[in-house]
């Protein structure tokens, strides 16, 4: 009870439960070196490898933290990335240039989100809603581009013109430069404070004068840039793209952005740095999997058992059980 | 003849972080009486009834039912044990019909195999609303087409449903019109009549006076004083709560109703539904504007009108002669609107106080207009919580976790650090005790001679004749009558045109 | 000086003898077991019959057999999988990657050898110009697998068994056609071609190989009659949504229908829908649902995979890691072809199966790879060539 009690005199709860998946990874880091350690493990070459594994989830991720901040989600995330992939991968082919490759999959990722928010802005629709429907249509964008280009099942880039990008110092730029850019966005502009607000109440945000749908554009906005990015980054991992190509990156943001610690339902509680951390925490998790040769069965059972348990301890926190009665 | 205790509650203690909610709190009330509350927001009443209605667990103490230990695991089954407690706030749900909401968790009464017996259902329902004297509420309708006052008395039925051998009314009675405090009397009187316990809190000295037969007085968690109905005093209640004498006037204590001359806001031939018929007013600089009426007369959503938060059908709202588009072309207008719906509307619960006032003045303090400097952030918010005496542990602090009257203190400070020049408050004392009352009532006077203009909508009339330059009261959508302050202004002055 | 003749001819036989045994002894192989090798398995398919044998065969054969540790994938979707999954084998220490998944062959090759660790192409091959990349590559071992050719033959032997038996009914399910897989376009093109020998006609005016590129034009197979033989239905794609399923069983009901070809697995998808009297033939593996479907009767020719063709390339690469590659006299990598075993009855499908399942005694034993640790190109191509039942029974 004492305890209890020094922790709610000064907000310790609140403050701890705020950190604790940065803590989380952390310890994640450390189990995996150890482990790593006493099964004589190439660290160097699997911190490499957990780059590799991570840096897509988590920019396109730390992205989408903006649609998720409103109290909404993009399901369309992983056939945008696949999408614009596809487009970058036949602009290279065409045109033999890397940084056309690089402004077409930002250029469609972006395209594609601003299609989703003002589509709902103009039917008035909860903006899920339209990338319900963008899923299909991308799905079928994907299958069409693949047709047109020959091959029926692929469309590939040369590994030549993509090795000199598919570096651990060009993924670690990007990850840095894009998260440094969203989170000044999102605690040092308007927009994040607004956003956050949106997310937390919808009502008292339009009784203070808050636009949802403009707040809505600029956050497909955000997400559309970080796919772009993703889908890049893809594409130097692993040039030669099928209509798998992403495929699971809707899930994996998900389960990341939860994993790091972001409120399901948005509002003022919602972090920037929990993609990176969630999409991090959930590769080193799935290593240590790996190296105990549990990577499927068990090792998912463990990831969900794990998953459940974060995440019900951070909706206990977001769930003031101690309130006032008024 | 003896009295039989019927609810005993001994040394409970309870926190809140740092608020010492309950210190060690010693409450008797007994079989046949009406036993009233009475304190400040933070003084307990409320937290010691909810702890015995079973809505939460006490750090320390023991409570007891006619003689037996007494502890449920929840409200639900406090109320199946013959406990029941109306609060203050929305306590149903809206998306479900009345008769669901009436019968909430016990669905499996009207099972037939797979099936529920909706008729049934509906029925009994309907049985339950008359015989509190709901009779107007269909049972079949769905909630959430009810007004506040409608949803609460479908709430009294669910609990009156159950035929609770104590009931905790909390606050209710400033929600509701005189129809539903009538309503609340009654069933009151009836429970005493029938030899079981109510247990009234309020914080209308008057209606807690008039009611009740014996008054306890809590202050900052402990109890104070119990009143026996022949030691009922005002002054002494009033001074048992505050802890010292109430200095100065409650309200203003001049009868002087000038204003400006320039009409700062104004609404022309507006028209919504039934809400207001062709209705038109002016607000001036430096004025007061009481609107006052029942619950239904359309002074809510006028209130709304002139923010821009809602179109009328027909006609316009305008502010300094400009016709609002919407809230935040009010806001830049220098509008500001405190909602009565006061959790809904104008605070985000899950956010800090720091979010909730700095987010309507955001340009104020902004560097180029979007950039957030932390420490200017915090300086601007700072500025708010000390001004309105905020009690807080941090500006970072939840404001799901603070007193009723300090959120509402919070939802002023997000208005009034803007620099709004034109306040829409909308019941701005409601749920909130005498001391932060005063404490707004002064506020408000001292931005009227600032020369800001406010409209203060209000179910208070003694708060409308006592802040009010001019008072208009409304009736199913029209003004039928305005009023210039003056001392001889009484209620039933104002009632003559309400009802 | 006769004598002397005599005992420098004696002489000089001697060295010479002794030069070839001293030449044999050093160039015999050691298979140094001391250390354990760690392998990585890389596949696309985790849960397939095929899939599920092969893994057996590794993990409760091999691994028990050599010091070596097999760590498998898991399922894959694409060729970014294949790199993640290659990745972490590399950072796990493994000395070496067989492959059974071709999203992207060339990538897989190339970050092994980067990362110093060996390459090998089980149950499959490169293209031409995939091989013609690799082939001096040292880290790549090579591939074992059906080629292309004979898939082609698959197909043609399997419609052939059956027009032989006179019948003139057929339908085609192809499988990964639509997704221009060429071993399943091959296999199709060989059964229509066999249909064009038989019945004296022609498919889309093309007969034998030609009818190869015919499939790829339309990414699917077109029903109608070839000569006096008659293709009356066809389903392609693994779309397994209840249209799909409806088409299947839409086909296996088709009046007059008397054999299904598929060219991957047919008795799953066909065997419950088919008409009484209709026979289905599938290219697969020995595994125990094909048992029960032969047995059944919705199976009845099964040409498959036995489980320890696999066996062959593991030594390959094991041999590789261990310093003794097997390379040609040009020093070019394996690229050896390897068939299926065919079974067209429920007891010629048990005799198989019972080898093909044995813990103790598979197809390929620890004494038969043995003799492949370091051998010559030349000698463990035959080796592999003799894949028939029968011929490997002849090995043993």
């Amino acid at each position: 009870m004492e305890l209890k009690s020094v922790m709610n005199r000064y907000g310790l709860k609140q403050k701890i439960f705020s950190i604790a998946p940065l803590f989380g990874l952390i310890a994640l880091v450390v189990c995996f070196l150890a482990a790593a350690t006493a099964k004589d493990l190439n660290i160097a070459y699997s911190m490499k490898n957990i780059l590799n594994q991570s840096v897509v989830v988590a920019v396109i991720a730390t992205g989408a933290i903006f649609i998720y901040t409103l109290g909404s989600f993009d399901i369309s995330l992983g056939a945008s990335a696949c999408v614009s992939a596809l487009v970058g991968g036949m602009v290279y082919n065409a045109t033999g240039s890397v940084t056309l490759m690089f402004l077409t999959c930002v250029g469609v990722a972006v395209a594609i989100a601003l299609i989703n928010s003002v589509l709902a802005s103009v039917f008035n629709l909860p903006v899920f809603v339209t990338t319900v429907a963008m899923l299909s249509v991308l799905n079928a964008v994907v299958l069409m581009l693949i047709n047109i280009n020959g091959t029926g099942s692929q469309i590939a880039v040369p590994t030549d013109a993509v090795a000199g990008l598919n570096t651990t110092w060009f993924k670690l730029l990007v990850l840095v430069l894009f998260f440094a850019v969203c989170l000044f966005v999102f605690d040092f502009t308007k927009i994040g404070r607004l956003q956050k607000f949106l997310g937390g109440n919808p009502v008292c945000a339009k009784l203070s004068g808050i636009n949802n749908k403009r707040l809505a554009i600029i956050a497909f906005v955000m997400s559309g840039i970080a796919v772009g990015l993703g889908s890049f980054l893809s594409i130097t991992y692993a040039p030669t793209l099928t209509k798998n190509t992403a495929s699971s990156v809707g899930m994996d943001v998900i389960i990341s952005i939860v994993f790091g610690g972001m409120p399901v339902s948005g509002g003022a509680r919602s972090r920037i740095y929990a993609a990176v951390v969630g999409a991090f925490s959930m590769t080193f998790l799935n290593q240590i999997m790996v190296m105990f040769n549990l990577n499927s069965g068990i090792g998912q059972m463990v990831k969900a058992v794990i998953f459940l348990i974060v995440v019900s301890l951070a909706m206990s926190n977001q769930r003031n059980k101690e309130i006032l009665p008024r | 003849m003896e009295r039989k205790a019927v609810v005993e509650i001994r040394d409970m203690t309870k926190n809140f972080g740092i608020t010492r909610a309950l210190d060690r709190v010693d409450i008797t009330v007994y079989a046949g009486e009406i036993c009233g509350l009475i304190g400040e927001n933070g003084s307990g009443k409320s937290t010691a009834t909810s702890i015995y209605a079973g809505m939460q667990s006490c750090d320390n103490g023991q409570m007891f039912f006619k003689g037996e230990r007494w502890q449920p695991s929840s409200m639900m089954d406090a109320l199946e044990h013959g406990v029941g407690m109306i609060v203050q706030e929305n306590g149903t749900v809206p998306g479900i019909t009345v008769a669901e909401n009436i019968f909430l968790g016990e669905s499996a009464r009207f099972r037939k195999g797979p099936l529920i017996r909706r008729t049934e259902m509906i029925r009994k329902a309907n049985e339950i609303l008359k015989s509190i004297g709901a009779d107007h509420i269909e049972a079949s309708a769905v909630t959430a087409s009810l007004d506040f006052q409608d949803r609460k008395l479908v709430e009294i039925a669910r609990v009156m449903g159950k035929k609770p051998e104590v009931l905790v009314v909390d606050e209710t009675t400033t929600a509701l019109s005189q129809k539903g405090r009538d309503i609340i009397y009654d069933i009151m009187d009836k429970m005493k009549t029938d030899g079981k316990t109510v247990i009234f809190i309020s914080h209308d000295l008057d209606e807690i006076m008039e009611v009740c037969d014996r008054l306890t007085v809590l202050r900052d968690g402990k109890i104070i004083r119990t009143f026996e109905k022949d030691e009922f005093d005002e002054e002494a209640v009033k001074t048992s709560m505050i802890g010292r004498e109430l200095k100065g006037d409650y309200y203003r204590s001049d009868y002087d109703g000038s204003y400006g001359q320039e009409v700062v806001a104004e609404l022309r031939q507006a028209n919504l539904g039934d809400q207001l018929k062709n209705l038109s007013l002016q607000l001036h600089k430096g004025e007061i504007l009481g609107i006052g009426g029942l619950s239904h007369c359309g002074m809510h959503t006028l209130g709304k009108v002139l923010f821009g938060a809602v179109k009328p059908e027909s006609g316009e709202a305008l502010v300094h002669g400009k016709p609002v588009r919407d809230e935040a072309y009010a806001m830049k207008e220098k509008v500001g609107y405190v909602a009565k719906d006061r959790d809904v509307e104008s605070l985000c619960l899950d956010a800090s106080i720091r979010d909730n006032i700095s987010v309507a003045g955001l340009d104020q303090f902004a560097v180029s207009r979007f950039l957030i400097l932390p420490s200017k952030e915090k300086a601007y918010v700072k500025q708010q919580v000390d001004d309105l005496s905020i009690k807080c542990r941090s500006a970072e602090q939840y404001v799901s976790a603070l007193s009723g009257g300090n959120k509402q203190k919070v939802a002023f400070g997000k208005w009034t650090g803007r620099g709004s020049e034109i306040l829409i408050l909308d019941c701005p004392t409601r749920g909130v005790d005498i001391g932060v009352k005063q404490a707004m009532y002064q506020l408000m006077y001292r931005m009227k001679k600032e020369g800001k203009s406010i409209l203060l909508i209000s179910e208070e009339m003694a708060e409308l004749i006592g802040m009010s330059d001019r008072l208009i009261v409304m009736k199913d959508g029209e003004i039928k009558k305005e009023f210039r302050r003056e001392e001889k202004l009484s209620e039933s002055d104002m009632i003559r045109y309400m009802i | 000086m006769k004598k002397w003749r005599r005992l420098t001819a004696f002489l000089l036989t001697a060295a010479m003898v002794l030069m070839m045994a001293c030449t044999v002894m050093a160039e015999a192989p050691e298979m140094d077991e001391s250390e354990t090798v760690k392998i990585g398995v890389l596949v696309s398919d985790t849960t397939s019959a095929e899939a599920l044998a092969f893994r057996a065969y590794y993990e409760e054969y091999i691994q028990n057999q050599y010091n070596v540790n097999f760590m498998y994938s898991d399922e894959l979707k694409d060729s970014a999988g294949e790199a993640s999954a290659i990745d972490n084998f590399i950072a796990n220490n493994c000395k070496a990657v067989i492959s059974l998944s071709s999203f992207d062959r060339p990538a897989q090759i190339a970050q092994c050898s980067g990362a110093g660790v060996y390459y090998a192409v089980a149950t499959g091959t490169l293209t031409d110009e995939e091989y013609e990349a690799a082939k001096t590559n040292e880290y790549y071992v090579g591939a074992i697998g059906p080629d292309l050719m004979t898939e082609y033959q698959t197909g043609y032997d399997m419609a052939k068994y059956f027009l032989d038996e006179g019948k003139t009914k057929f339908a085609i399910f192809g499988g990964a056609i639509p997704y221009y897989t060429d071993m399943h376009i091959y296999r199709a093109a060989g059964m229509l071609a066999a249909m064009c020998d038989v019945g004296e006609g022609s498919y889309k005016d093309a007969t034998g190989m030609d009818i190869i590129g015919k499939i790829y034009e339309d990414g699917a197979v077109e029903t109608g009659a070839i000569g006096n033989v008659e293709v009356v239905g066809y389903v392609g794609g693994y779309d397994m949504d209840d249209a799909w399923f409806g088409k299947c069983g839409e086909m296996a009901q088709t009046e007059g229908l008397e054999v299904i070809l598929a060219v991957g697995n047919g008795s799953d998808f066909f065997g419950a829908a088919k008409g009484e009297g209709v026979q289905i033939a599938s290219v697969d593996a020995y595994a125990d649902s094909y048992k029960e479907a032969m047995e059944a009767g919705t199976l009845n020719y099964l040409a498959g995979k036995f489980s320890a063709s696999i066996g062959p390339i593991f030594m390959a690469t094991y041999s590789a890691v261990k310093g003794y590659p097997i390379r040609d006299a040009e020093g070019n990598a394996l690229a050896l072809s390897q068939g299926y075993w065919v079974a067209d009855s429920a007891e010629t499908f048990n005799t198989y199966y019972a080898v093909d399942s044995s813990k103790e005694e598979p197809a390929y034993t620890k004494e038969m790879l043995d003799g492949l640790f370091g051998s010559s190109y030349d000698d463990f191509a035959a080796f592999v060539s003799a894949y028939t039942f029968d011929e490997i029974q002849g090995l043993k």
